[in-house]
């Protein structure tokens, strides 16, 4: 039995001794055969091993990578909603560059600090004052058009009075000089503050929905041509000497941020031909709008005209008369007026009164005690 | 050991192996634990000196495989470790949760201590850096590990009643 274990522990130490001495041996071979051989184990019999562990580390890179991701998916949805008042601010200082460089000389820019709820928005505190050379009832103006008049001044900022508010008045016209008016805010009903009155207006003179309203000059604050609004529509007032239009202001005062104030000594040269542009793209709309509407007309009166002709021709074949005097196309199909004739005198004697030749034969009973 | 005893014992080793590599590499701690360790001492303590010495280097080959510069060191480690964890059986093998947490972790560090010496890879400051620091950590959590795993594969792991 003791023998039998010497045995035993000496066989184990003979096979700890070899694998210690192959261990050995393994760890001094050199690179040039190390590599081999670790790469044809990691080739054959180990390769479900390797892959294995190829795949937990992906695993784990995933998710490390997914807070990132997330991060970064979150960063980007931020930026994406960014992007849009960016847009806007971008095309609102784009717009403010053209104006600067058509108004040329003679104006301050500022931006409208808004100190209250937007719908509030009566006034607004400008980021320059009178070292920028701002007086007071300077007109301070946006891309679009009006915005409102400086009534405060400070040396480094200044306060103005936004077109809705309640004591804002300007002298406004149509382009073509034809309909002068008081444009100032449209205090009541649910739009109260956000649209604009033309009060005031003669009443011959009409103005049609989408017309440009710009100011006149006239009172010596506002130059002539700087847009107001565009006519919305006419609307009932207690004057009765004149007519009120109601426009849609060309500024928005919750968008106003950037501004120009100009200066005195640039409103005696005018501003003509500034806002030019924005008036010739507005007649050109209008022209698009009516010769739209006259090619709908002419089509309308043309297939009006085409389906006349092909139902005439079908009741002259079925030989009944030609139904011009029930045409369905009357209603659109314009129709010479006929020419009224005096009536001839009634030559043919006839009866004044008409006969029954035939007995009544009422079908209804009579009720008792009724006579017919 | 019966046949179903050896089947078990193989399927609980092969079980830690694939631990080994796949939820090793998803944890990817700093002081990771050490799936290989806890099969060879489970696989040694089951088997004889000799065979144990075996499935220690085949073991450390395979683990070696995987980082070819040191080639032999993880073999040299592994064999040495289970030589003595099956030679130590009758000390350290009882069915007692915190003997077998030591016996996991001292397993563990010895492994360690070997591996990083014969590597010969880190020096200085480092090497008593990691190990006395970072693979005493990786031997605790080792243990930790492997007394849960004892814990939940107890029904594979206990000897059959016959």
């Amino acid at each position: 039995m003791a023998r039998a274990i010497r045995s035993n522990t000496r066989v184990d130490l003979i096979v700890l001794s070899a694998c210690i001495v192959l261990a050995l041996a393994a760890r001094a071979l050199p690179n040039t055969m190390r590599d081999p051989v670790a790469t044809g184990m990691r080739r054959s019999f180990l390769a479900p091993l390797v892959m294995l562990q190829e795949r937990s580390e992906k695993g784990r890179q995933s998710l490390l990578a997914a807070d990132a991701k997330q991060a970064y998916l979150d960063s980007l949805s931020l930026n994406s909603m960014k992007a849009g008042s960016l847009e806007g601010e971008n095309d609102r200082l784009r717009k403010l560059i053209g104006l600067g460089s058509r108004v040329r000389w003679g104006f301050v820019p500022a931006e409208a600090l808004h100190g209250r709820g937007i719908r509030d928005e009566t006034t607004v505190i400008l980021s320059a004052g009178s070292r920028a050379g701002v007086s007071r009832l300077s007109p301070v103006i946006a891309p679009e058009g009006l915005v409102g008049v400086v009534d405060q001044v400070d040396p480094t900022m200044s306060h103005a009075m936004l077109w809705t508010h309640p004591d804002f008045r300007v002298s406004a016209m149509s382009p073509d000089g034809t309909a002068f008016g008081i444009a100032q805010a449209h205090l009541t009903g649910a739009t109260g503050g956000y649209l604009i009155e033309l009060r005031g207006v003669p009443f011959r003179a009409t103005l049609k929905p989408g017309a440009l309203i710009v100011s006149s000059g006239w009172g010596g604050v506002w130059p002539r041509g700087i847009p107001v609004g565009t006519v919305l529509e006419e609307i009932k007032t207690s004057e009765g000497w004149a007519r009120t239009y109601l426009l849609r202001p060309a500024v928005n005062p919750a968008d106003v941020y950037s501004v120009m104030i100009l200066r005195r000594d640039r409103l005696a040269k005018g501003l003509e031909g500034v806002w030019q542009s924005v008036a010739q793209a507005d007649a050109a709309a209008q022209r698009i709008v009516v010769s739209g509407d006259s090619a709908a007309r002419t089509a309308a009166l043309a297939e009006a005209a085409a389906r006349r002709a092909v139902i005439d021709s079908m009741a002259r074949a079925n030989g009944a008369p030609p139904l011009g005097a029930f045409d369905s196309t009357r209603a659109v199909t314009p129709r010479p007026t006929p020419i009224r004739r005096p009536p001839r005198p009634d030559t043919t004697p006839r009866d004044t009164v008409r006969r029954d030749s035939v007995p009544p034969t009422d079908t209804i009973p009579l009720r008792p005690g009724t006579t017919r | 050991m019966s046949m179903g005893g050896a089947i078990r014992a193989i399927i609980s080793f092969l079980i830690f192996v694939a631990l080994h590599y796949t939820l090793r590499p998803l944890l990817g701690w700093r002081a990771p634990m050490d799936f290989l360790i806890l099969a060879l001492l489970l696989a040694a303590v089951r088997v004889r000196p000799s065979t144990a010495a075996v499935i220690g280097f085949v073991l450390g080959l395979i683990s070696d495989s995987l980082a070819p510069d040191a080639l032999g060191a993880g073999a040299l480690a592994m064999t040495t470790v289970a030589f003595g964890a099956s030679y130590l059986k009758a000390v350290f093998f009882a069915d007692n949760l915190v003997l077998n947490a030591f016996f996991f972790f001292l397993g563990k560090w010895v492994f360690d201590i070997m591996y990083f010496i014969g590597e010969q890879r880190v020096h200085g400051v480092e090497l008593v850096q990691q190990l006395l620091l970072w693979s005493p950590l990786s031997a605790a959590v080792t243990a930790a590990v492997g007394v849960l795993l004892l814990f939940i594969m107890r029904p594979l792991l206990e000897p059959s009643p016959a």
